[in-house]
């Protein structure tokens, strides 16, 4: 017999609109999992957007450009140009002061002055984006008057004044008026050594600061209006108007943030994969369990002629039938995830989302929901062909077991079955992060955690099932009847616990970590950054300044001593600097720069091409920084000469590198090795890494000891750097909680599933006196088992992924919280009763009647 | 055995109808019946008569539409889900034609549900429940699980589960319907015997005139009405023990 697809459709249709409440929860699952796919494609451009967005306002302006020499007027003029064409901009100089409290006499030891990174501003345009804090909260442009600053607090620290008071600054005095809590673009300035001072471009021209021969840099910020050309075509225009100038623009801010967008835009789809492949998990289950009671169907059509395959295309049908329901009800809720995310990080974004209709992230959804839908559902798909229509005649029949021989050969299919179904799998998580490498470790990572799971989850089943036997206090009947039911045939709680365990295992370990992390950023920095900068050592400071920090409590980590060398480049590959042919940026390498020297490569660069040297390398060589090398057009292997003081070297390019952390003061543009620069006049900077709360008592001592050196506190910046991995971990920890939810769903589908049999039992339990209450009891422990199981079982493994991660990836410790960790064992228990009761609490309404209906 | 004539169940103008919504399904017109304490009696009928809705509403596992019944003095009507359930649980057990076990439970666990149900303690029961399941020949099955148990073995555990509580009335559906002829009649001379030895009365819903006719009365159903209500000759009215003399 040759079953058409019409009557395979007709008869699937008819038989899930019989079952209709049964697989509402299979349709639910599906869409779960579509949803946080959909919703996560959708928002992860709108995500996307909003870290741009936000990486404007690290740069508080759409592009910038910055030189260290002012703009001249025909330079000044084509910018005025750009204005015309909707680009407005905005100058802002920065330069370095020492500046004394005015309120002591200059000559009385309290005046000793200290280290300002003086900012002069436009109150009136700058920031672009953003805004600046101050406190008292005020208008930028109302702190600024003519005659006053606003100062960092560590200024106050320093110089012992307090808002209001007077500060000697340049040529003037200036009022005190106000505290900068946060400026946007602190981590995109020029000169962040020294402490904050910020006045308008009026009082700065007043304090004459930018006399002859002092050092500043210009920063131009540029605001683009909504009719300003591309970004690319602005860009390229302010490169040819200020061809000394170093351009960024919103879209490469800050490469530390801009990987870590591609990076969250992976790890959100692959998050959202598993809470796809929970649902899908809900779907093989129901369907499993679904086949299970459709076995005398299934006996009857064949025992009519019908083959497998006749009866596979009516489940096919109806898997299928399933898996679009449910996806296209899951992009009804990804549109809602989409449009939800807004509000729900509200408190971390204050930027606005664009979110619509995207029929693209739409379509995917749909296609990975159904291609992951059926791939599950292929076990049991593939189960038919052993029902022999036998099975009618010996119906209630226990299953016969089967020698091992054919158990064997049963099991190879499976797992042949299940390779398919990771490998498939593993090419969808390929596509969605657009690396097959990803792919291929997500998919062996998801057949570890599955394996695991499902491991301990069959041994702590039965543990349960064995303790219920031998236990030699005899259990309450309706607590062992509670727990009988989870190891029951077609309860599936196997499949639950590792579904549920999953999900939960997955959000706990983003929890542990992101608390972990920020945990140890708040407590001092990122793992192994120094939060406390030193400025102008030299070269006799550096041992007794050492000695002074091995002494200080509250260090953590080796305190780093890094060279600074003032040097000019003279010539490259033996050709003097002004006959080389270098392109218009290169040129600001005319002047003198300053670099470092280093015999073991600084763990804050990392080698792009050539190799690091070898300890005690006598030949001069150098590494530069890719940036550099190709404004000079430098390779490996190339020579540049450099001059300082009264020498000349020769030094072989050995290796090209980026910078991977920033180092306030850290001149690794040109690292050469020491013998090179032996005899070269160097100042040291140094970076320490202590407990916050320690800096305040170092800085003092420091001060006292070593005057002229500047203490800088950089613990406000990891604060920006703390916001970003909190607003990160929110989002993705919402999205996990879909896997919880999709396993959840199926926690209740399967109590569905099984109401045949539930009915019966809470029927025969009523015939035989027992109360709505008894049975609602037996339901409650297994639920809460299930639960709690479920959850403990997460929490274990999220304990093991976290300290790996944090260990291992990291580098930051990890300690285990069972105070978390009971927490997650109980909310799991009543996420597993509420859903389990929804699904169930209409069967313990059963009539007693029923009993004898069934006779 | 001495027993008075006391009336343990009675039954007085019941109607059960169904509406479906598309239509309304009489399935009993007005029965009205008094069952005397520890008399064995048989509700017969064919097929869709009636029988077993009627053994439902007077063992309270439903409600009549109209009509009120009384079990040993306890006037169910209008008594919610869990109250019945309480009266259920007291004053009757339950015979099923297909056992109705609870599979995650030993043969020993499921006599033992009754009386654990009714909030007694495992140790007071434990001795009741062995001997019960000894007098159904399955000593030595206390800890078999009911797939480990024929079909025979099955009834007898849900034999000596209907007597775990002491019941007054015990209420038997087509008790032997799924046995082979042996072992239908071996689980009838049980329930005869266990009968005899507690001392309850007995109502069995059966359309085998064989098994109807070891009952002393016979109430005969059609079309939801009683068509005749026989004493089985002098038998009738008496206890079993007196029968089986």
């Amino acid at each position: 017999m040759k079953l058409s697809w019409r009557t395979a459709s007709r008869i699937a249709w008819r038989e899930t609109r019989s079952s209709m409440t049964k697989f509402l929860f299979v349709v639910l699952a599906v869409a779960a999992g579509v949803g946080a796919l959909t919703g996560v494609r959708g928002f992860s451009q709108s995500f996307r957007s909003t870290l741009l967005a936000q990486s404007r306002t690290i740069m508080a302006a759409d592009l910038t450009a910055r030189q260290f020499v002012p703009a001249g007027p025909e330079q000044t003029a084509r910018l005025d140009d750009l204005a015309a064409r909707g680009v407005e901009h905005t100058l802002i100089t920065e330069t370095i002061s020492m500046a004394s409290s005015a309120m002591v006499p200059i000559d009385s030891e309290a005046a000793t002055p200290a280290l300002m990174s003086v900012k002069a501003v436009d109150p009136s345009r700058y920031p672009y984006y953003g805004a600046v804090k101050l406190d008292p909260p005020m208008a930028l442009a109302d702190a600024l008057a003519i005659d006053a600053v606003a100062v960092a607090s560590d200024v106050l620290v320093r110089l012992d004044v307090k808002v209001g008071d007077k500060l000697r600054i340049g040529t003037q005095t200036m009022r005190i008026a106000a505290i900068v809590v946060s400026e946007p673009d602190r981590m995109s300035g020029s000169l962040n050594v020294g402490l904050r001072m910020m006045m308008s471009r009026e009082a700065f021209e007043r304090t004459g600061l930018m006399g002859f021969g002092s050092r500043g840099a210009y920063r131009y910020l540029f605001k683009m209006a909504p009719t300003a050309p591309p970004v690319a075509a602005v860009r390229s225009s302010i490169s040819s108007a200020l061809p000394d100038a170093l351009v960024a623009d919103f879209r490469e801010s800050n490469p530390i943030i801009t990987r870590g967008i591609d990076r969250a835009t992976t790890f959100l789809s692959l998050v959202s994969l598993i809470a796809m492949i929970v649902g899908a998990l809900g779907v093989a289950m129901a369907m499993h369990a679904h086949l299970q009671q459709k076995m005398d169907n299934i006996a009857v059509i064949k025992s009519l002629g019908g083959t497998s395959r006749d009866v596979m295309g009516i489940y096919t049908a109806q898997t299928l039938l399933l898996g679009i329901v449910g996806g296209v009800a899951g992009v009804a809720v990804g549109r809602m995830i989409e449009a939800g995310f807004p509000f729900l990080i509200s408190r971390y974004f204050q930027m606005s989302f664009t979110t619509g209709w995207n029929l693209d992230a739409a379509a995917q959804g749909i296609a990975v929901g159904v291609l992951t839908t059926l791939l599950f559902t292929l076990p049991p798909l593939l189960a038919i062909r052993r029902v022999r229509p036998a099975l009618i005649l010996r119906r209630g029949m226990p299953e016969t077991r089967l020698p091992w021989r054919q158990r064997l050969a049963e099991t190879r299919s499976a797992i042949g079955v299940g390779a398919l179904i990771l490998a498939c799998i593993g090419a969808i998580a390929g596509w969605l992060a657009e690396s097959p490498r990803v792919g291929a470790y997500f998919a062996a990572g998801l057949t570890v955690s599955l394996l695991l799971l499902a491991l301990i989850a069959a041994a702590l089943l039965r543990a349960i099932k064995i303790l219920i036997k031998t236990s030699p206090v005899r259990i309450p009947v309706l607590v062992r009847q509670g727990l009988a039911n989870l190891y029951r045939q077609g309860n599936q709680a196997q499949a639950i616990m590792v579904a549920l365990g999953l999900g939960v295992m997955f959000t706990l370990t983003v929890y542990l970590v992101q608390h972990s992390l920020v945990a140890e950023i708040v407590q001092t920095a990122p793992p192994g950054m120094p939060n406390v900068f030193l400025i102008g050592i030299t070269p006799e400071q550096v041992e007794p300044l050492q000695a002074l920090v091995a002494r200080t409590k509250g260090v953590e980590g080796t305190p780093e001593f890094v060279p600074s060398v003032a040097i000019r480049i003279t010539a490259v590959n033996g050709t003097p600097f002004e006959q080389l042919p270098t392109p218009e940026s290169g040129r600001r390498f005319r002047g003198g720069r300053s670099v470092m020297f280093a015999d073991a490569k600084p763990a804050s660069i990392g080698i792009v091409s050539g190799a690091w040297w070898r300890k005690g390398e006598t030949e001069p060589v150098v590494s530069v920084d890719i940036d550099a090398a190709q404004r000079l057009r430098l390779k490996n292997g190339d020579h540049i000469q450099i001059e300082g003081a009264g020498k000349t070297v020769n030094a072989r390019v050995a290796a090209i590198h980026r910078v991977e952390q920033m180092r306030a003061g850290a001149a690794n543009e040109f690292v050469f090795n020491s013998s090179a620069l032996a005899g070269f006049p160097a100042t040291f900077y140094g970076g320490v890494r202590m407990k916050t709360a320690d800096v305040g008592a170092f800085e003092r001592s420091a001060y006292r000891q070593f005057p002229a050196v500047t203490v800088i506190n950089v613990v406000e910046a990891l604060a920006i750097m703390q916001q970003v991995v909190d607003q990160v971990a929110v989002v993705i920890r919402f999205l996990s909680v879909f896997a919880i939810l999709a396993g959840a769903v199926i926690l209740a589908a399967s109590v569905a599933g099984t109401r045949f049999r539930r009915v019966r039992e809470v029927v025969i339990l009523k015939t035989l006196g027992a109360t709505r209450r008894h049975a609602g009891r037996i339901f409650s422990v297994e639920f809460l088992t299930l639960g709690a199981v479920s959850g403990l079982l997460g929490a274990i493994l999220a304990s093991v992924f976290s300290s790996l991660v944090l260990n291992r990836l990291l580098e930051a410790p990890y300690s285990f919280d069972w105070k978390i960790t009971m927490l997650v064992v109980v909310l799991t228990a009543l996420l597993a009763q509420t859903s389990g009761w929804l699904a169930g609490f209409r069967m313990l309404r059963q009539k007693p009647m029923e009993v004898l209906r069934e006779e | 055995m001495s027993h008075s004539s006391k009336t343990i169940l009675h039954a007085e103008g019941i109607t059960k109808t169904i509406d479906t919504g598309t239509h309304r399904v009489e399935i009993l017109r007005g029965i009205d019946m008094a069952i005397p304490e520890g008399q064995f009696a048989a509700i017969m009928g064919a097929s869709g008569s009636g029988k077993s809705t009627l053994l439902g509403l007077i063992a309270g596992l439903d409600s009549p539409t109209t009509g009120r019944v009384v079990i040993d003095g306890i006037d169910i009507t209008g008594l919610d889900e869990d109250a019945l359930a309480v009266v259920r649980g007291r004053k009757i057990g339950f015979v099923f034609q297909s056992y109705q076990l609870i599979p995650t439970l030993t043969a020993e666990e499921n006599v033992l549900l009754p009386h654990e149900l009714a909030g007694g303690g495992v140790a007071a029961g434990l001795a009741r429940a062995r001997d019960l399941l000894a007098s159904v020949g399955l000593e030595d099955r206390l800890d078999h699980y009911p797939v480990q148990l024929s079909g025979g073995e099955q009834q007898r555990v849900a034999l000596a589960r209907a007597f775990m509580g002491k019941p007054p009335i015990l209420m038997a559906d087509e008790p032997t319907g799924n046995l082979d002829s042996v072992n239908g009649a071996h689980v009838l001379e049980l329930l005869i015997s266990l009968n005899e030895r507690e001392g309850t009365t007995l109502i069995l819903v059966t359309h085998d005139p064989m098994l109807a006719s070891r009952a002393g009365r016979i109430i005969t159903l059609s079309d939801g009405k009683i068509v005749s209500d026989e004493m089985q000759t002098a038998m009738a009215d008496t206890a079993l023990g007196d029968r089986r003399a």
